[in-house]
């Protein structure tokens, strides 16, 4: 038993001056963090110098370009204070068809003035007759210019027919001929997007958006949200309300968000509420693959370099491999350790505002040493194992890439974890005993409700794993250690695992 | 623990080992003394190494077993026994006196003990500039010495080297030798094998020759000398004068130059009346029994096992 302490120690002091360890311990967990605070930083410190240029093809008539441009006005300006989103309208004065069809259009439309003013000369005259009863031959003059009153509605009624159909062709040549110019502007990136209005969108409620990047889910956001007001605000005034009233019913929202924590409500935020549980999750996953890693090419180095003999008849198989799981397991506490007192400074130092970031306590912290060790004895008995049973570096590194892959995994659904850390989902992945640590050390900080079962049950299900995977990794260890320049097949392993 | 009585004794006893199909050793038994150099002798793959691991218990045995003062092998410590593995290797990265205190002290040695004990003899094989060395920074042969002293550092009751003497320069192998001389004067066991002949000859008291998973002999170098002894004698002569072939109840094996190896006739004449002609006519330079060498015996044996095979 004594040996085994002495291994332990052997393994840790080595270790602990290595230039790896003080780089894992003390560099590379800052270099993380700055990495993915990196792309925020950026995205919050970026000044948004230019205004975009939002296209309008408005077959409404309804003069929307102005309304959509006093709301965008409202509710997003850059910094400078000036609008955000600046609109336009899609000219097609230069399209021959469309000109020609204008042009048509105008004459249609004199046309139909001109008769409307003959209509109403008529009119007029006949007025004017109904009152003068001295005029000669009156009943023949009211009867005529009735006649000729009965002639030019007609006439006027067949131009207005005529000029509303040929509104309606019009209208679809500008729209196909607006459409053209818009999507060539966007295409050369004048425009970021635009919009159709259909006449009838108050109606319907559609209206088309075009964009390079459909993907932009917070710009459509935006627009979805302004032309809802402006349509309901149409909407209302159609049914004849003041103005002024519906200003006032449609000042625009914020919403502030709070969640709900047992300490009292907190502004929660966003980043520092994601990215703390992502940062604790990679420090996890560091220290479990970092003294997990050692354990491998500890091994792996007596293996290949025939030290392990020497050892061996000193010291017995479960010694040794008991002695490197605890020593390097006490290395990988050391530098949990390390980042825990760092914490606590840049608490302590008011860098890090812990009473405004509710996981950074003291339980939590217990949690993270937890499962630490659990996840160390689990890996560090799966790398004990395949240190073992590799003949070389290679095979052996390709073995841990694998499990890098899978503990890493975890992160991958970070975001899942974070919109429900009790998602059903989520808590059977809990279950499996590679994801635990990692998936564990998400949702105790993330969940809004007590996971006490869920600490208790995974707990409880590593301590299991480890111990079969400590048992197994005796066997294997024990045998494959003095097979020498030779992979043990997968049927020996098991066999070795089997025999008593 | 036999410090007062002296009485250690290194029994195994019809070990049976083999490797999936390959059966490597047969039935092996031997035993071996407090106080005698025991050589494990036998060509490429005989499986000395293979025994000498049984006997550290780095590999049990299939059957059959190995004791020591009358224990298991089993049960024991690892502390009684030293060891220096066939294949050399060392924590390259560490320093030398850091590993050469981190196996005393596995071996239940304080490090303070550890420690002096490293520096004496890291001292008398001449390399004590080296101990707070990087182990990778040193030849080869360096670290062959560093490795030796690990095996003895803790004054094992039986001290186990696997071809100890390969790569070493003449003056280290005498350096090492003058150690093992010492140590087993303290009547403890040392174990070798090795493939030169003519250092087993030199250093072991007992011989064990393994072959085909089989003990071909077994027994103290003089004895199986003697067994081999052709009642051959060798002289040596000042000036080349051609007087033993002219006696005619001389029977010369192998003539040299001015060397003869010979037998004499049965019952023709005493050795005494033999160097009396001689001396008349020459000056004898040198004169002695001729005894086989190991060497000799070694290829002898082997060659007749494996003409008993065809
Ligand atoms: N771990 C192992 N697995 C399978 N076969 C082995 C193993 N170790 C040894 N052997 C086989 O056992 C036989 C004896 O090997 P051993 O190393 O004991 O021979 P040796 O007498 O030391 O030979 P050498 O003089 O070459 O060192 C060889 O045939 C070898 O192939
Ligand atoms: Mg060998």
């Amino acid at each position: 038993m004594k040996n085994l302490f002495r291994v332990a120690r052997w393994e840790f002091v080595t270790r602990i001056k290595s230039r790896s360890f003080l780089f894992n311990t003390f560099v590379s967990p800052f270099l993380f963090a700055a990495v993915i605070m990196l792309p925020l930083f950026i995205f919050n410190m970026q000044p948004q110098i230019s205004t975009k240029l939002i296209g309008i093809i408005d077959l409404s008539g309804l003069h929307i370009k102005d309304e959509l441009q006093r709301e965008l006005n409202r509710s997003y300006r850059l910094n400078n204070r000036s609008s955000e989103y600046m609109v336009m309208t899609v000219a097609v004065g230069n399209s021959p068809t469309y000109k020609e069809m204008l042009n048509k259009y105008h004459e249609i439309r004199n046309r139909l003035d001109s008769i409307t003013t003959v209509y109403n000369q008529i009119k007029e005259q006949r007025m004017q007759y109904y009152k003068n009863r001295r005029i000669p031959n009156r009943d023949y003059v009211l009867r005529s210019s009735y006649e000729k009153l009965q002639n030019a509605r007609d006439e006027k009624e067949l131009i207005q027919i005529e000029l509303s159909r040929f509104k309606t062709a019009l209208d679809s040549v500008y729209k196909r001929e607006a459409q053209r110019m818009a999507d060539s502007l966007l295409y050369t990136d004048v425009l970021n997007a635009y919009l159709v209005f259909q006449p009838d969108f108050a109606k319907t409620g559609v209206v088309e958006f075009h964009t390079k990047n459909p993907g932009d889910l917070r710009e459509i956001d935006r627009f979805e949200k302004i032309l809802h007001t402006i349509i309901i605000k149409k909407r209302i005034l159609d049914d004849q309300i003041p103005r002024s009233k519906i200003q006032k019913w449609f000042r625009p929202i914020h919403i502030k968000r709070y969640q709900l924590l047992p300490q009292g409500d907190q502004e929660w935020n966003f980043y520092v509420q994601f990215y703390g549980p992502l940062i604790g999750v990679f420090l996890l996953f560091m220290a479990i693959f970092t003294a997990g890693g050692y354990v491998f090419s500890s091994v792996l180095l007596e293996k290949s370099n025939r030290v392990i003999e020497v050892l061996l008849s000193y010291v017995n198989s479960s010694q040794l491999m008991g002695g490197k799981i605890l020593g390097l397991g006490s290395l990988g506490l050391v530098q949990i350790f390390s980042w825990i007192v760092i914490t606590a400074l840049l608490v302590a130092s008011g860098l890090l505002p812990a009473s405004k970031i509710s996981y950074l306590n003291m339980q939590n912290a217990l949690y993270f040493v937890i499962y630490f060790s659990l996840g160390f004895l689990f890996y560090g008995s799966i790398f004990v194992t395949i240190g073992s049973v590799s003949a070389s570096e290679y095979d052996a590194q390709q073995i841990n890439q694998l499990l890098r892959t899978i503990a890493i995994f975890p992160v991958l659904l970070s975001l899942l974890v974070l919109a429900n850390p009790n998602a059903p989902l989520i808590r059977a992945l809990c279950y499996i005993p590679f994801l635990t640590p990692s998936f564990m050390i998400m949702r105790i900080p993330l969940s809004s409700v007590p996971i006490t079962f869920d600490i208790y049950a995974t707990i409880i299900l590593m301590v299991v794993s480890i111990i079969v995977m400590i048992w197994i990794s005796g066997r294997v260890f024990r045998m494959s250690t003095l097979m020498i320049g030779k992979k043990p097949t997968a049927r020996e392993i098991w066999s070795w695992i089997k025999i008593k | 623990m036999n410090k007062e009585t002296n009485e250690n004794i290194l029994e195994v006893r019809n070990v049976i080992k083999s490797f999936k199909e390959t059966l490597v050793l047969n039935g092996l038994s031997f035993k071996v003394q407090g106080g005698e150099t025991f050589g494990l002798l036998g060509p490429n793959g005989a499986g000395k190494t293979t025994t000498m691991r049984m006997i550290m218990n780095i590999l049990r045995p299939d059957s059959g077993e190995i004791y020591f003062n009358g224990t298991p092998r089993n049960k024991l410590e690892g502390v009684h026994f030293g060891y220096l593995p066939e294949e050399r290797g060392l924590y390259p990265r560490a320093r030398v006196i850091d590993v050469l205190v981190y196996f005393g002290t596995l071996n239940n040695m304080t490090s303070r003990k550890a420690e002096v004990e490293a520096i004496r003899y890291l001292d008398r094989l001449g390399i004590i500039e080296y101990t707070d060395a990087r182990i990778n920074e040193l030849s080869k042969g360096i670290q062959q010495k560093i490795q030796f002293i690990a095996a003895f550092l803790h004054d094992p009751e039986v001290l186990i080297l696997d071809e100890p003497f390969t790569g070493l320069d003449p003056i280290n192998q005498t350096v090492l030798l003058e150690i093992l001389e010492e140590y087993k004067k303290k009547n403890k066991i040392l174990i070798i094998s090795t493939h030169m002949m003519d250092q087993a000859e030199k250093i072991c008291d007992h011989i064990c020759l393994i072959n085909q998973a089989q003990v071909v002999i077994d027994g103290p170098v003089d004895a199986i000398r003697k067994q081999f002894r052709e009642d051959a004698y060798y002289i040596e002569l000042e000036g080349n004068y051609p007087i033993l072939s002219e006696l005619d109840n001389v029977q010369i094996l192998e003539e040299g130059k001015n060397s003869y190896k010979f037998v004499l006739k049965r019952g023709a004449i005493s050795l005494a009346d033999l160097l009396k002609k001689v001396e008349e006519k020459a000056r004898i330079r040198r004169f002695e029994v001729f005894e086989p060498s190991l060497h000799d015996i070694f290829i002898r044996l082997i060659q007749e096992q494996a003409e008993e095979k065809a």
